[in-house]
């Protein structure tokens, strides 16, 4: 190549280039996912949405809806129908009065949205980095935090009423008559032998906390069974500081009336579901395990291995009792969903957003 | 645990011994009488010559002069092919060569290696450029001549002391945008076989630019970022009889930054900051003779570093190196060169993310061979093995070959071929809980082809020097953070496979022309970085662009001066960066403009000079991070004094 074509090549990409500086769109992350359709759906209507945390301090967590009709993924629905991002890592989803109630927890808000139209309604601000939704009746709820204490949440004004002082870092929320049962995993910046661990009673009245239980390290989930009795997975802590257990507690008279351990392993448990007759448990330990609520032990084997996946979030469909499973991979990619019937065979599998975390199956399920 | 400290803490203090010492000593010289004069000493470093059939690129030094408020950030990211990935205006910004992660990239100031043992990568908005004279890059395996595991390259910081100076005494304030004060004062004394130079440097920064925050959809002001920085550098150097060089060099470093939210954070009580303290000293001495050299070097680098989040988290880390490097170059036999060296290092962390004090011992043996095989053909090859905590590592060769075709023209070919690999660092080894002591090296093979001409007018008023590389670099055993199923833990393994291979053109004009001085220097950059290896079945990479890696990279600047006035327009393009290893999704790519200009006024020995530059001309709204917001427009100004008396005046 002779030095003046050399020489103009430069030059005309250099003016492409100056050119294309003129445009004035700002510089934001976009999505590029051939796969994505750009069009929105009819309607969201019978289908789960798929709660992506995206990456801490990222600011891509998402929203994935799976129609059952069509069987079509449809990836980013906020942003698509709102314009702007939902936020940094959002942790749940809830309906709440036909509204759906998104929490995203590294923006320290609840994002409110229609779920017939997924318009954000109202964002409520000002949660000490909240986890998840307990709802007490059609008017008040709890919001568990990361940071501190229980906030309390006005269901009619969307508005928060007050909070709750508990140190640290307090988890699931399960309603039994007038209490509430909250798990406290203590400063969550600190590693599991300097966090203090206990289960919260508090009085949904007078809004005040009237006993506290015992438990294991790190209790990360808690489910209701079809006898009433609350089952609590304390998963040993983060950093394998004790031997996980699953605990059963008998919220009428606070006994604890078992505690099962789990065989010693490197791995800790998670994302404690049940189905909704209330007879079988599911959590995630290095694959799926399947436990019915009369088994004294803890299976040695899962009911769905992982295969090499790394499973992060699980819920039980609860008409059809198929069973969702997302796979994270590495974090910094998209994620897949798995859907298996109740017998364990894979009936479908689709991407969704970055680390998938929680589904929200719509009312019109099935 | 605390058996160590007396001993090492106050290490950063005996700077403030040897300072008035410096000054003591320019005193002293400068009574001397300078009629004694000696030719021209330029004292070679045992290796910068050879490196025949490697790349390596020198800035103009002027470069520097122009941005004395600047860091290393600014600068390699306006000026070079080095991708820096910035989290925001004097935040974190890390490099990417030629496709591979910031840990492959290593920074060394005067020999000693600035990454940091515990991560394995540096802060380049850590590093201002007032503090040094040069930067030198050197691309690939060019650095296997200086340390293993920089399969990108080395940044490499120099000073070097002007034999004929007297006395210069520089004093600069900028004033830019956003708050931020900038005093630089550096005062250079000495005679020809006696020279001290003094350097510090004083900057603060509000940083609080106007910035659209999508979420909140208006005009918001970057919270928390204010940031103060302050350096101080003494380097004496001392030269006997022409053969012998005896020199040492302190540098302190401080910088406490407050470090700002994401754009999706409502949390009003965010507070995140981070301090750093360092300081790096070296002693060198050096004996030059025809037949051969000799350079015997020792260095201290003395780091601490704490980092506040809430009131929740207050860490802090801390490391000592010991870094000692012995080199011996020999001219002996005709055309060959040979350059035995040895390298000892011990580092020292102690780190509230590790279980009690952890420590590595790495001895680098090194040899370099330089054959000039014919007038036209030339070789260089390197060898070295290294031995970290008795742990004998593969033998690493690079191999160079230079050829340059037509006899009284400037242009070469070169080749060459290399393997490398990199240690894992003390944080995969021991951070706690996850650290991974099974770590194998990371493994690294690589290709490199490249040809330059250069072609001067005989009156020296035209210069053209046009570039092409093309490279080839595998690494496998990479060692990648992930998460740890269940736990919110992060676990490092060998498990990544990369290729990656690019091309890299230049081209340089210099024109004068009616008293015109034009200065045209332009770069691009073609990086494939690519993941060859999946995770698991359902691993969606293989055959996509490693995150935070452009495609595309170019920059541009034009340089017109007349009359003591200069202008300059500087243009960069980066190319979109994917932010998931899947590819699906990614920061578009943007274009930035700078303007400066500046005029020059002399009077006798002092010259004035006032400069103003402005950044991001064209008021682009970006993120070259995601959720990270830039600043926009913004303006510089700065007045410099200078007095300068050379020798023979």
């Amino acid at each position: 190549m002779s030095l003046v074509t050399h020489l103009s090549r430069f030059l005309i990409l250099l003016s492409c280039i100056f050119l294309i500086s003129c445009s004035k769109d700002p510089i934001r992350e976009i999505t590029v996912d051939p796969y994505d359709t750009t069009t929105k759906p009819a309607e969201y209507g019978k289908g789960v949405f798929v709660i992506n945390e995206g990456n801490y301090n990222w600011g891509n967590a998402s929203v994935t809806f799976v129609d059952y009709t069509t069987g079509i993924a449809t990836q980013n629905i906020f942003t698509k129908e709102n314009g702007r991002n939902l936020g940094d890592v959002a942790q749940s989803m809830k309906i709440i009065n036909g509204k759906g109630y998104i929490v995203v927890n590294n923006s320290y808000i609840i994002e409110i949205v229609d779920i017939q139209t997924f318009k954000s309604i109202q964002t409520i601000k000002g949660f000490p980095s909240p986890r998840h939704i307990g709802v007490i009746n059609s008017k008040k709820a709890y919001v568990s935090n990361l940071k501190k204490g229980i906030s309390i949440l006005n269901l009619v004004t969307n508005e928060i009423t007050g909070t709750i002082l508990i140190e640290g870092w307090t988890e699931n929320l399960v309603l039994c008559d007038k209490f509430m049962f909250v798990t406290c995993i203590g400063e969550y910046r600190e590693p599991s032998s300097k966090r203090h661990q206990w289960i919260a009673v508090l009085d949904t009245e007078s809004d005040q906390v009237v006993d506290t239980l015992p438990c294991g390290k790190e209790p990360i989930g808690m489910v209701m069974d079809k006898n009433n009795k609350i089952w609590v997975l304390c998963s040993g802590g983060y950093d394998f500081y004790e031997r996980p257990s699953l605990m059963r507690i008998n919220p009428s008279n606070r006994a604890i009336e078992e505690v099962i351990p789990f065989q010693a392993s490197q791995r800790v448990p998670g994302k404690l579901t049940i189905n909704t007759a209330g007879d079988t448990l599911y959590f995630l330990n290095g694959g799926i395990f399947r436990m019915p609520i009369q088994s004294e032990t803890i299976p040695a084997n899962p009911w769905i291995p992982s295969n090499g996946r790394l499973l992060y979030g699980l819920s039980v469909h609860p008409v059809n009792r198929t069973v969702f499973v997302s796979d994270a991979l590495d974090y910094v990619q998209n994620g897949v969903v798995y859907q298996y019937d109740p017998n364990g065979v894979l009936i479908r599998q689709f991407t969704v957003g970055r680390i998938p975390g929680s589904f929200c199956f719509t009312p019109l399920t099935q | 645990m605390l058996k160590n400290k007396p001993f090492f803490i106050p290490l950063r203090y005996f700077l403030f011994i040897f300072l008035p010492l410096g000054w003591g000593f320019t005193a002293f010289t400068q009574n001397l009488s300078d009629t004694l004069k000696l030719p021209e000493f330029e004292v070679k470093s045992g290796y910068i010559s050879g490196n025949q059939g490697f790349k390596r690129e020198k800035f103009d030094s002027l470069l520097l002069l122009k941005h004395p408020e600047a860091n290393l950030s600014d600068i390699l990211s306006k000026n070079s092919l080095i991708f820096i990935k910035s989290y925001g205006n004097g935040s974190l910004a890390s490099p990417s060569f030629r496709g591979t992660t910031a840990q492959h990239t290593q920074v060394e100031w005067n020999g000693i290696n600035l990454n940091s043992p515990m991560l394995g990568q540096i802060d380049l908005s850590q590093i201002p450029v007032s503090q040094f004279d040069e930067i030198e890059i050197l691309y690939g395996a060019t650095g296997i001549s200086r340390t293993s595991g920089a399969f990108g390259g080395v940044i490499n910081l120099t000073t070097q002391p002007d034999w004929n100076k007297r006395l210069k005494i520089k004093l600069s304030q900028t004033i830019g945008s956003f708050d931020t004060y900038t005093t630089n004062l550096s005062v250079l004394a000495g005679n020809q076989s006696f020279q001290s130079q003094t350097k510090g440097e004083y900057s603060t920064s509000l940083n609080d630019f106007l910035y659209y925050n999508d979420y909140l959809k208006s005009n918001v002001r970057q919270q928390n970022a204010s940031f103060l920085q302050a350096g101080l550098t003494q380097e004496l150097f001392w030269k006997i009889k022409d053969h012998h060089l005896i020199s040492g060099k302190f540098w302190y470093n401080f910088s406490d930054r407050n470090l700002p939210p994401t754009v999706t954070d409502y949390d009003l009580d965010h507070q995140e900051k981070q301090k750093e303290e360092a300081l790096r000293a070296v002693l060198e001495y050096k004996y030059v003779d025809r037949k051969y050299n000799l350079m015997v070097k020792t260095c201290l680098v003395d780091e601490w570093m704490n980092y506040r989040l809430d009131s929740t988290i207050d860490n802090t880390h801390q490391y000592y190196s010991w870094i000692n490097r012995v080199r011996f170059s020999w001219f002996g036999i005709k055309n060959l060169t040979i350059k035995p060296g040895i390298d000892f290092t011990r580092d020292w962390v102690r780190s509230d993310a590790y279980d009690g004090i952890k420590t590595r011992n790495t001895t680098s043996l090194f040899a370099e061979f330089n054959w000039n095989i014919s007038h036209k053909l030339s070789s260089s090859l390197v060898i070295r093995q290294e031995v970290i905590d008795d742990k004998f590592l593969p033998i690493i060769p690079a191999l160079g070959v230079e050829y340059q075709p037509v006899t009284n023209v400037d242009w070469k070919i070169t080749f060459n071929a290399a393997r490398n690999y990199r240690y894992p660092t003390l944080n995969d080894l021991y951070w706690s809980i996850t650290g991974n002591p099974d770590l194998k090296p990371e493994n690294n093979y690589s290709l490199e082809f490249g040809t330059l001409w250069n072609h001067r007018s005989k009156n020296g008023k035209f210069s053209v020097e046009p570039s092409l590389s093309g490279y080839y670099t595998w690494i496998y055993d990479m060692i990648t953070w992930s998460p740890v199923e269940g736990s919110s833990l992060w676990k490092p393994e060998n498990i990544d496979e990369v290729r990656a291979r690019g091309i890299e053109t230049g081209l340089d004009l210099h024109v004068e022309q009616w008293g015109i001085l034009m200065d045209w220097t332009s770069r691009y950059a073609f990086t494939r970085s690519t993941y060859e290896k999946a995770g698991s079945e359902y691993d969606n990479k293989i055959g996509k662009q490693l995150i935070y890696v452009p495609v595309h990279n170019l920059n541009s600047a034009l340089t017109l001066e007349k009359w003591r006035f200069f202008i300059q327009y500087n243009f960069s393009y980066i190319s979109a960066r994917y932010t998931g290893k899947d590819n699906l999704s990614m920061m578009p790519g943007y274009t930035l403009s700078d303007i400066l200009a500046g005029k020059n006024f002399n009077y006798r020995d002092i010259v004035l000079s006032l400069q103003g530059e402005i950044d991001n001309l064209f008021n682009l709204d970006y993120q070259s991070v995601t959720n990270r917001p830039m600043p926009g427009i913004n303006y510089r100004l700065t007045l410099k004094i200078t007095f300068d008396k050379p020798s023979g005046k």
